[in-house]
């Protein structure tokens, strides 16, 4: 029987307030994440992803629930299952005062690996993360996007079989986000398991051979991203702005998405004509488009993805 | 062709990567010369002030002033150990792996015992020129010593977890510094201590060490029965105050 890298049953936290009210972060998550698989915990901020993730990779005990990773229970014993572990954790920061080379090496070779092995494996990492020109400054004179980059090529370098990356392209540019991309299926060509957590809608879609899709403590959604679009009930979607006032007119073409103040009409192209000409009829501004996460996700949250509230 | 495994999944020992980690401490905290050589500079001014003030008290001061450089590693383990978590995260990377939180806590302990024994070192070279130790004296010195390291780094480490800001941490080192140095008979000798609170004074381990390390000098003639109370408090001090942060390393490695 082949065990799962990782499986979460009824998770629960509820953080306890000292002078505040109780906040319950996760209300009964489960999910199964099969080994070598990329998953990607998709949410708006606030949602639970991190204290999921913190949860998941034994940092933080969660209120009731179980966790087994590789088939080993996670709650019960953490120490079993951290030598499998590593862990981007959300806002981290390497050592300051450390070059990120000497950051990868120091940090493999508190793992147990040879020197000759820590060497190699931080170069690598350091390479795909497009770090080699900085390799030797201290981080302390590095921007937060390569300070980014040297925290996740310290964990990426390890190699470990379950991997947890929290928010890990944040604040870096379109380049070296697609350098960590290109890392990431590297990895789990290899062998290891990514759980990664995002805001992204195109860092989700483009990583992730599933994504799971959280709010308020609940997974709301499980898929492939293409899984979730097919789910909004058409291919092309109409943006009315300020539709607010033909939403009527609007319902008879297909499911209605609302975003703000715009109204997304779900759609086959044979319809679209007939949108735009009401649309104009109204003197409304509509723009036509392909399906994407992002209607899916309106459609499972009933909010934008960057809805702060 | 290369036979390690791909993944090291198997820990030898409960102390697996302290060494690797000593070493990464070692090396971050040498950047902090200018806060070395301060920590250098601070007890040398110290010591010329009682030079000025009160010549018979020097070889007292420079004794209390290496037991309490090293006491005071423990104040450089909270910050750091509360620095790396609070705003770093970087205990995040050391727990979820093969490496134990005990590793992880004595590693970084030890690390900045390496950096900052430069003011030790310079000191115990002071105290032989004033003091001229015995061998026995200065074995006993050591122990004093070790025994600082170990009960003020573990206290300082505990303490580092208490906290979520940077901010809040602070005052305690105030209290570290005069609760432990500056009023109990560190810098200066226990007869100047209110008679009736001597041997009281003398279960703190800044106090109990010092006087230890002067009774074995020839600078105080303590009775037997303080000897004990001083030598007990110390390394029973030590002792628990470890086994506790080892436990309580374990303990929070995992959030509740
Ligand atoms: N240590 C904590 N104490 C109290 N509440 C917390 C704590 N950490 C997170 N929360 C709350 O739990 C909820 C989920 O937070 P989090 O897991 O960080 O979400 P995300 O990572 O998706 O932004 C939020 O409402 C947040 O305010
Ligand atoms: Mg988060």
């Amino acid at each position: 029987m082949q065990t799962d890298a990782l499986r979460a049953e009824s998770v629960r936290k509820v953080y306890r307030g000292r002078n505040s009210p109780d906040i319950e972060a996760l209300s009964g998550v489960s999910l199964r994440i099969s080994k070598g698989e990329r998953i990607a915990l998709l949410g708006r901020n606030g949602a639970g992803k991190t204290t999921f993730l913190r949860i998941s990779s034994t940092l933080l005990a969660p209120t009731s629930g179980s966790v087994s990773i590789f088939g080993r229970d996670a709650i019960a014993d953490p120490e079993a299952v951290r030598p499998y572990l590593a862990v981007v954790p959300q806002e981290g920061k390497p050592f300051m005062h450390l070059t990120p080379r000497e950051q990868a090496y120091t940090y493999l070779r508190a793992r147990g690996f040879s020197a000759e092995t820590a060497k190699a494996r931080a170069e690598h990492a350091l390479e795909q993360m497009g770090l080699t020109e900085v390799a030797d400054r201290l981080s302390i004179t590095l921007s937060g996007g390569q300070r980014q980059r040297t925290m996740v090529a310290t964990v990426i370098s390890t190699e470990a079989p379950l991997l947890f990356l929290d928010e890990p392209t944040i604040g870096m540019d379109p380049f070296a986000r697609r350098g960590v991309w290109d890392s990431f299926r590297e990895l789990t060509r290899k062998g290891s398991t990514i759980l990664l957590t995002t805001h992204y809608l195109d860092e989700a879609e483009a990583l992730s051979q599933r994504l799971y899709i959280i709010d308020e403590g609940r997974l709301l959604a499980e898929g492939t991203a293409d899984d979730l679009k097919r789910s909004v009930g058409g291919t092309l979607r109409v943006s009315v702005v300020s539709g607010d006032g033909i939403t009527a007119q609007l319902a008879t073409f297909g499911p209605l998405v609302r975003d703000g103040d715009t109204v997304h009409v779900i759609t086959g192209p044979q319809r679209i004509q007939e949108i735009l000409e009401l649309a104009a009829h109204s003197k409304l501004t509509a723009t036509v488009g392909p399906v994407t996460l992002e209607e899916a996700f309106l459609r499972v949250v009933g909010r934008s993805i960057n809805d702060e509230s | 062709m290369n036979l390690e495994p791909a993944f090291p999944l198997q820990r030898r020992s409960r102390w697996s990567g302290l060494g690797a980690f000593i070493g990464t401490e070692l090396r971050v905290q040498l950047h902090e010369v200018l806060s070395i050589g301060v920590s250098v500079i601070v007890q040398a001014v110290f010591l010329v002030f009682v030079s000025v003030l009160a010549r018979q008290y020097l070889p007292y001061t420079i004794i209390g002033a290496v037991v309490f450089s090293t006491f005071q590693i423990g104040q450089r383990v909270q910050n750091e150990s509360a620095w790396i978590r609070i705003d770093h995260k970087l205990h995040e990377l050391y727990h979820a792996s093969p490496m134990t939180p005990e590793a992880y806590f004595l590693g970084m302990s030890i690390g900045i015992l390496l950096a900052y024994c430069a003011p030790i070192l310079v000191l115990s070279g002071a105290a032989e020129y004033f003091v001229r130790f015995s061998g026995t004296a200065a074995l006993i010195f050591l122990g004093v010593l070790a025994c600082e390291f170990v009960f003020t780094a573990s206290v300082g480490y505990m303490i580092s977890t208490w906290f979520r800001n940077m901010r809040s941490i602070w005052p305690y080192s105030t209290l570290f510094f005069n609760f432990f140095g500056v009023l109990p008979p560190v810098f200066y000798p226990l007869w100047l201590f209110p008679s009736a609170l001597q041997p009281i004074i003398l279960i703190l381990p800044t106090a109990g060490g010092t006087a230890l390390v002067e009774h074995a000098s020839g600078l105080l003639a303590l009775p037997l029965d303080w000897i004990l109370i001083a030598a007990v408090s110390l390394v029973g001090g030590a002792l628990l105050a470890f086994v506790g942060a080892v436990y309580w390393a374990r303990r929070i490695s995992r959030e509740r």
